[in-house]
């Protein structure tokens, strides 16, 4: 039993690290006022390139990772152009850059398909590794595991101890207000929707080079839209956020743990278990904070200096 | 707290040198003009497709010709688009009837699965006689598609879910249990394939005596007229145009919002377990994993393309059917992945949602200082 | 004295209506300048050019005698313009602190800066006479205490040209007093102050000249003390005032009576604590009191859309506090809501639905076929009963002006023979001419029989239409007047901490 507990939870790190990963990416674009329904299109394209540099470029994890960020980033800007710039609709583009990811990857992604690579090693930290139970979950993952930790802490002190982050905040909350005050609004969504799309691509080449180790079509398999409801789950803090990662990274990775256990447990209704978790988690969330939402206040809205409305 | 009229503070303004962008809001804009704006996102849409396809080999001289000549211009081309559109027309009207009331069912395949478990629960357990089993497969499939969306509409309207989130979830628990049911328990005893057993001749659709176009298409048919009537004549059409553009002044209004959102909503997953039931007993002759697959994001796209309107729908679902059946052929000619139709339905939607923008705004360029 | 603004020939379209129409202004250092003209002459349009949210589309600016052409607000900024908005800009989940902050870059590390922001708030608000904590959030605090706030942001800025947009409107007489006596302080100073109104009495009080707009129109650059009130509102409006309303004494059966109703707003802070009142057939009864006091939520408890927490709403005798909003209207209630384009109109549809849904929700139109061109019709009468312009049935409701809309929202609630009507603000924001109209259209209901429930922040309008007038005070009616009401005594109470 103690095995069984170890090695589930030495395992939930792996699931929950892209879970937090984009859904600090969601936080930062949500908190300057666009929702970003497109998460699951970045993240494809994120893991489509940290497979395919990994594999061109030396096997480095490193480079995968780069790349990975560079794909979200890439398509972050398409999207931020549409309706940052452009004004469009947030859903509806949102949705179309699911669709234009799993499109772009499918088409591109064929040379690369199938092909198992080697991806993120546990580090060994020595003796630390060595200590009975906790060396195994907290001493012997991987570095991007321990990397996050900074990346999640970096989110919080940049919008809640920074100027540029209350900028950001102020230009979700009430973009009519921050321009009167001088602050540039679309600058402010263009590059927090930039940022939210490298980490949602970092997320995705995480789970292509570490949780996958392996490049197939639409592979992200809805953890995008996990990771939307995340934000909600976390009232758009990132402290919270670790806490539903973990969370649900932890109901992922429970499910090879069953199987490996050989509980007669029937396999589909098990992959289940995470899109009804999250589905449980919205409503629980709609019974509990029925009274005062903590989303941005300009939440989906375009702004337009003359608008009259 | 320094005097007023001190000197001004340190300029640590820097003026822009060019200039900027200003928009003006459009109160209104002509009929024609508008349509030329998206004619205009619609052409660039298509420009990037086919530089695309070329870029993915197809060549140049080819384009034409798959996409246009053989395929609308050709006794068998037209006939697989007639195929294609059925089930289309069905979640193009399912996402209009949604979004018209302003809940985003993205959930589409999910209901769609649904209405074609409702339709092989029917056809592989041979209930009821003969006559009236294709019939109730029908009936079965509507219920099948429209249960799969009471629970997103009822968190919607009562604990105020985001239903693009809960509606989508589904999808992928409609998925999963499609696939143990097909690597379970109704696993084709014949080939030991991971999709049911066939469906027999009196489960599926008849044809139409022409191709092999089949009554999928008279039964798509119907539904845009009802749906026509339903809103664009009806009473409850009118109160789906409130409750959809101000729910708040519906609600004052005396309009039962609730309730309209949910009937709405209602038919709309109705709709998409329509459509799983034509490709289950027309298409496919059995439930198989990967039948929905593309369906959810086109009827989402075909409803936006027609701004919700249900003839304009039946238009569209006709030429994104030429985009599969087209799709179909570049697919078997140059090895090209379905993924592709994906891309190119994505591509074109973007350049429409984004020359909104003309439509929305009048653009100035105001002049900087320096020059 | 030097002249600080300058604006000659300055023009503005929106989407080809006409906001600004070489308008002309100036305004000058230790000298408070009244923008006088009634709602939608351009006033806030003119400064909103100033403090750089709008681009003009023609005519010239020179600040400190300097030709300018603002970029943005960051720009009217540095050259020394800060405006007090009228919708406060401000930020609601932050804190005082924070908002003055977004504003006001006082440099160094972060943590620091705030504190050093705070400090300052503190300071300035000594020397103003304002009482204000900056580390509480916004969204706590009153819309003296927001105005307050706005006020410290622009000065803490290093604003020259100061220029205030209805400042008083939000607030008592009281209130508006000690604010001015600020500002005149401010001007004496050496700041130039634009003090945009529509009220004569704060001109003649606090001004050293007045420019007056009418149409995107300047019409007149004097000093106030060459012009009568008469003279004034002949500019303003370009005729004669309105003439006195005649009473009349209710004292019939009650047609709607609240009792002991209690409401909560959004956030669950309570609103109402228990209402009580009833207002009889054939009289019109004035609630007034200072805007957010709870005439929004009794508004909205009385329409249907929000619940009661305790206490009963009855129409005519019949217990209606928990009914849907659509039987509430089958009992004879038509509402006017304060927000037109909230509750009111539905924006992006025609004119003849938004007219005809009220109809259509009691079955006059049939529900299986819809009788389009019977709506029409009917459309049609009410658009020339009620005079309103600029549109026919088909017109995308949008496109109306503010007093159109609000005409065609009383045609619709009237059009059922409403005998219980429900008026929130129903003149906030129109121009004499509208303002009028609908308030003949209220004292004709009211003689035609019908119990009229007038919730309005402007006691002006509350005193001139109201047979009765009860103060809404924290929630509570705290004191009820048969006409002619005391306006002293209703003001006491409208303040009273009670």
């Amino acid at each position: 039993m103690i095995e069984f507990l170890a090695n589930w939870l030495a395992f939930t790190p792996v699931f929950a690290v892209p879970l937090l990963l984009a859904t600090l990416g969601l936080i930062v674009n949500e908190r300057a006022g666009v929702i970003n329904l497109g998460a699951e299109g970045m993240m494809l394209c994120g893991a489509l390139a940290g497979v395919a540099c990994y594999i061109e470029f030396g096997e480095s994890t490193a480079v995968g990772m780069t790349a990975a960020a560079f794909a979200g980033l890439l398509i972050a800007f398409l999207f931020a152009f549409v309706v940052v710039v452009l004004r469009a609709d947030q859903v509806v583009t949102g949705i179309t850059i699911v669709f234009f990811g799993a499109g772009l990857t499918g088409l591109i992604g064929l040379r690369w398909n199938d092909t198992a690579i080697a991806g993120f090693q546990k580090l060994d930290l020595g003796f630390l590794s060595q200590i009975p139970f906790f060396g195994k979950v907290v001493f012997a993952q991987d570095a991007m595991v321990y990397l996050t930790v900074p990346i999640a802490f970096g989110v919080w002190y940049f919008l809640f101890r920074t100027r540029a982050g209350l900028n950001l905040r102020a230009v979700g909350e009430n973009p009519q207000a921050a321009d009167a005050a001088g602050i540039a609004v679309d600058f402010y969504r263009f590059w927090a929707v930039a940022a939210g799309g490298a980490l949602c691509g970092l997320a995705g080449g995480y789970l292509a080079l570490a949780a996958a180790k392996i490049w197939v079509n639409e592979m992200t398999h809805g953890r995008g839209w996990i990771a939307i409801a995340l934000v909600i789950f976390a009232r758009w803090m990132p402290g919270r956020a670790v806490f539903g990662a973990i969370l649900f990274g932890g109901i992922e990775a429970l499910i090879p743990r069953i199987f490996a256990a050989g509980w007669p447990v029937p396999q589909y209704f098990l992959q289940m278990t995470p899109f009804l978790a999250t589905l449980g988690v919205l409503v629980w969330v709609g019974l509990a904070g029925k009274r005062r939402s903590a989303a941005p206040g300009a939440l989906g809205l375009p702004y337009v200096r003359e608008d009259r409305w | 707290m320094p005097d007023r009229a001190a000197a001004p503070p340190a300029g640590a303004y820097r003026a822009r040198r060019l200039g900027r962008l200003n928009l003006e809001v459009r109160q209104s804009i002509g009929r024609v003009r508008h349509a030329a704006f998206i004619a205009f996102g619609l052409g660039v849409g298509l420009a990037i497709s086919v530089a695309i396809l070329l870029a993915a080999g197809v060549e140049a001289a080819n384009i034409f010709d798959e996409f246009v000549v053989l395929t609308f211009f050709d006794r068998l081309g037209l006939s697989s688009v007639l195929i294609e559109c059925s089930p289309l027309i069905l979640v193009g009207l399912s996402a209009a009837v949604a979004f018209r009331v302003n809940f985003w069912n993205i959930g589409i395949e999910g209901q769609f699965f649904w209405g074609a478990i409702g339709a092989t629960v029917i056809a592989i357990f041979d209930v009821g006689p003969p006559a009236t089993r294709i019939g109730l497969m029908l009936v079965f499939a509507i219920v099948g598609g429209f249960l799969w969306i009471v629970p997103p509409a009822i968190f919607k309207i009562k604990l105020g879910v985001n239903e693009v989130i809960s509606t989508l979830l589904l999808n992928y628990v409609a998925y999963q249990f499609v696939l143990n049911q097909i690597y379970g328990a109704w696993q084709d005893p014949r080939d030991r394939f991971p999709h049911s057993e066939a469906f027999d001749a009196a489960e599926r659709l008849p044809l139409l005596g022409w191709e092999k176009v089949h009554l999928g298409l008279v039964i798509s048919l119907v539904a845009v007229a009802f749906v026509w009537w339903l809103m664009q004549r009806s009473r409850f059409g009118v109160y789906m145009r409130f409750v959809g553009a101000n729910p708040h002044m519906a609600l004052a209004a005396g309009i039962p919002v609730a309730m309209t959102i949910f009937l709405a909503v209602g038919l709309s997953g109705a709709l998409s377990g329509a459509a799983g039931f034509v490709m289950g007993a027309a298409q496919e002759h059995r439930l198989t994993g990967t039948m929905a697959a593309g369906y959810g994001f086109s009827g989402i796209m075909i409803a936006f393309l027609a701004r919700n309107n249900p003839v304009a729908v039946l238009i569209v679902a006709f030429m994104i059917g030429g985009l599969y059946a087209a799709g179909q052929s570049v697919k078997v000619f140059y090895s090209l992945p379905q993924a592709l139709v994906s891309l190119i339905q994505a591509i074109v939607v973007m350049c429409v949602a984004a020359s909104d923008f003309l439509v929305r705004y009048r653009v100035h360029w105001l002049r900087g200082d320096g020059r | 004295m030097t002249v600080a603004l300058e604006m000659s020939d300055v023009s503005k379209e929106f989407d080809g209506n006409r906001a600004l129409d070489s308008a002309c202004f100036r305004a000058e250092y230790g000298r408070v300048q009244a923008l006088l003209g009634e709602n939608g002459a351009g006033k806030s349009s003119l400064m909103n050019v100033v403090c750089g949210l709008y681009a003009p589309d023609a005519g010239r600016i020179a600040v400190d005698g300097v030709p300018v052409s603002i970029d943005g607000p960051a720009h009217a900024r540095a050259l020394g313009i800060g405006m007090v908005h009228q919708h406060f800009k401000l930020v609601r989940p932050f804190t005082v602190a924070e908002n003055v902050a977004l504003a006001n870059r006082l440099g160094g590390r972060w943590t620091d800066e705030l504190a050093r922001v705070a400090e300052t708030v503190e300071r300035y608000c000594g020397e103003l006479g304002f009482e204000l904590d900056p580390a509480s959030r916004i969204d706590s605090i009153s819309v003296a205490e927001r105005q307050r706030v706005e006020i410290v942001k622009v000065l803490m800025s290093g604003a020259r040209i100061l220029i205030l947009d209805e400042p008083t409107a939000v607030l008592t007489d009281d209130e508006a007093d000690r604010l001015l006596a600020v500002v005149r302080g401010l001007a004496g100073r050496g700041a130039a102050v634009v003090l945009i109104t529509h009220k004569l009495r704060e001109v003649h009080d606090f001004a050293d000249r007045v420019t007056i707009m009418r149409a995107g129109r300047t019409v007149a650059d004097e000093d106030p003390k060459t012009l009568d009130d008469r003279r004034m509102t002949e500019l303003m409006v370009g005729s004669a005032p309105r003439s006195a309303v005649a009473a009349r004494s209710g004292g019939g059966r009650a047609r709607l009576e609240i009792a002991d109703l209690s409401a909560a707003r959004d956030d669950g802070v309570a609103a109402l604590a228990g209402v009580t009142l009833a207002v009889q057939e054939g009289e019109i009864y004035g609630v007034a009191g200072v805007g957010g006091n709870g005439q929004t939520e009794l508004a909205e408890v009385l329409m249907g859309v929000r619940p009661a927490l305790h206490g009963t709403v009855s129409l005519d005798g019949e217990d209606r506090t928990a009914a849907h909003p659509g039987e509430r209207r089958k009992g004879g209630l038509g509402t006017v809501p304060s927000d037109r384009y909230l509750y009111g109109l539905t924006a992006d549809l025609s004119v003849a639905e938004n007219f005809g849904l009220a109809g259509l929700a009691a079955g006059r139109y049939g529900s299986w076929w819809v009788a389009s061109a019977r709506m029409r019709g009917d459309t049609e009468a009410a658009i020339a009963d009620f005079e309103i312009q600029g549109g026919g049935p088909a017109t995308r409701s949008r496109l109306l002006s503010g007093g159109n809309a609000q005409k065609l929202v009383l045609a619709r609630e009237l059009s059922g023979g409403a005998g219980i009507l429900v008026a929130h603000s129903p003149t906030r924001g129109l121009d004499v001419r509208a303002c009028a109209a609908v308030q003949s259209q209220l004292l004709e209901a009211r003689d035609r029989g019908a119990a009229v429930l007038l919730i309005s922040e402007d006691l002006d309008e509350v005193l001139d239409l109201s047979d009765r007038v009860g103060v809404l005070n924290r929630g509570r009616i705290v004191g009820e007047f048969a006409r002619p009401a005391d306006r002293h005594a209703v003001g006491r109470l409208m303040v009273g901490h009670a």
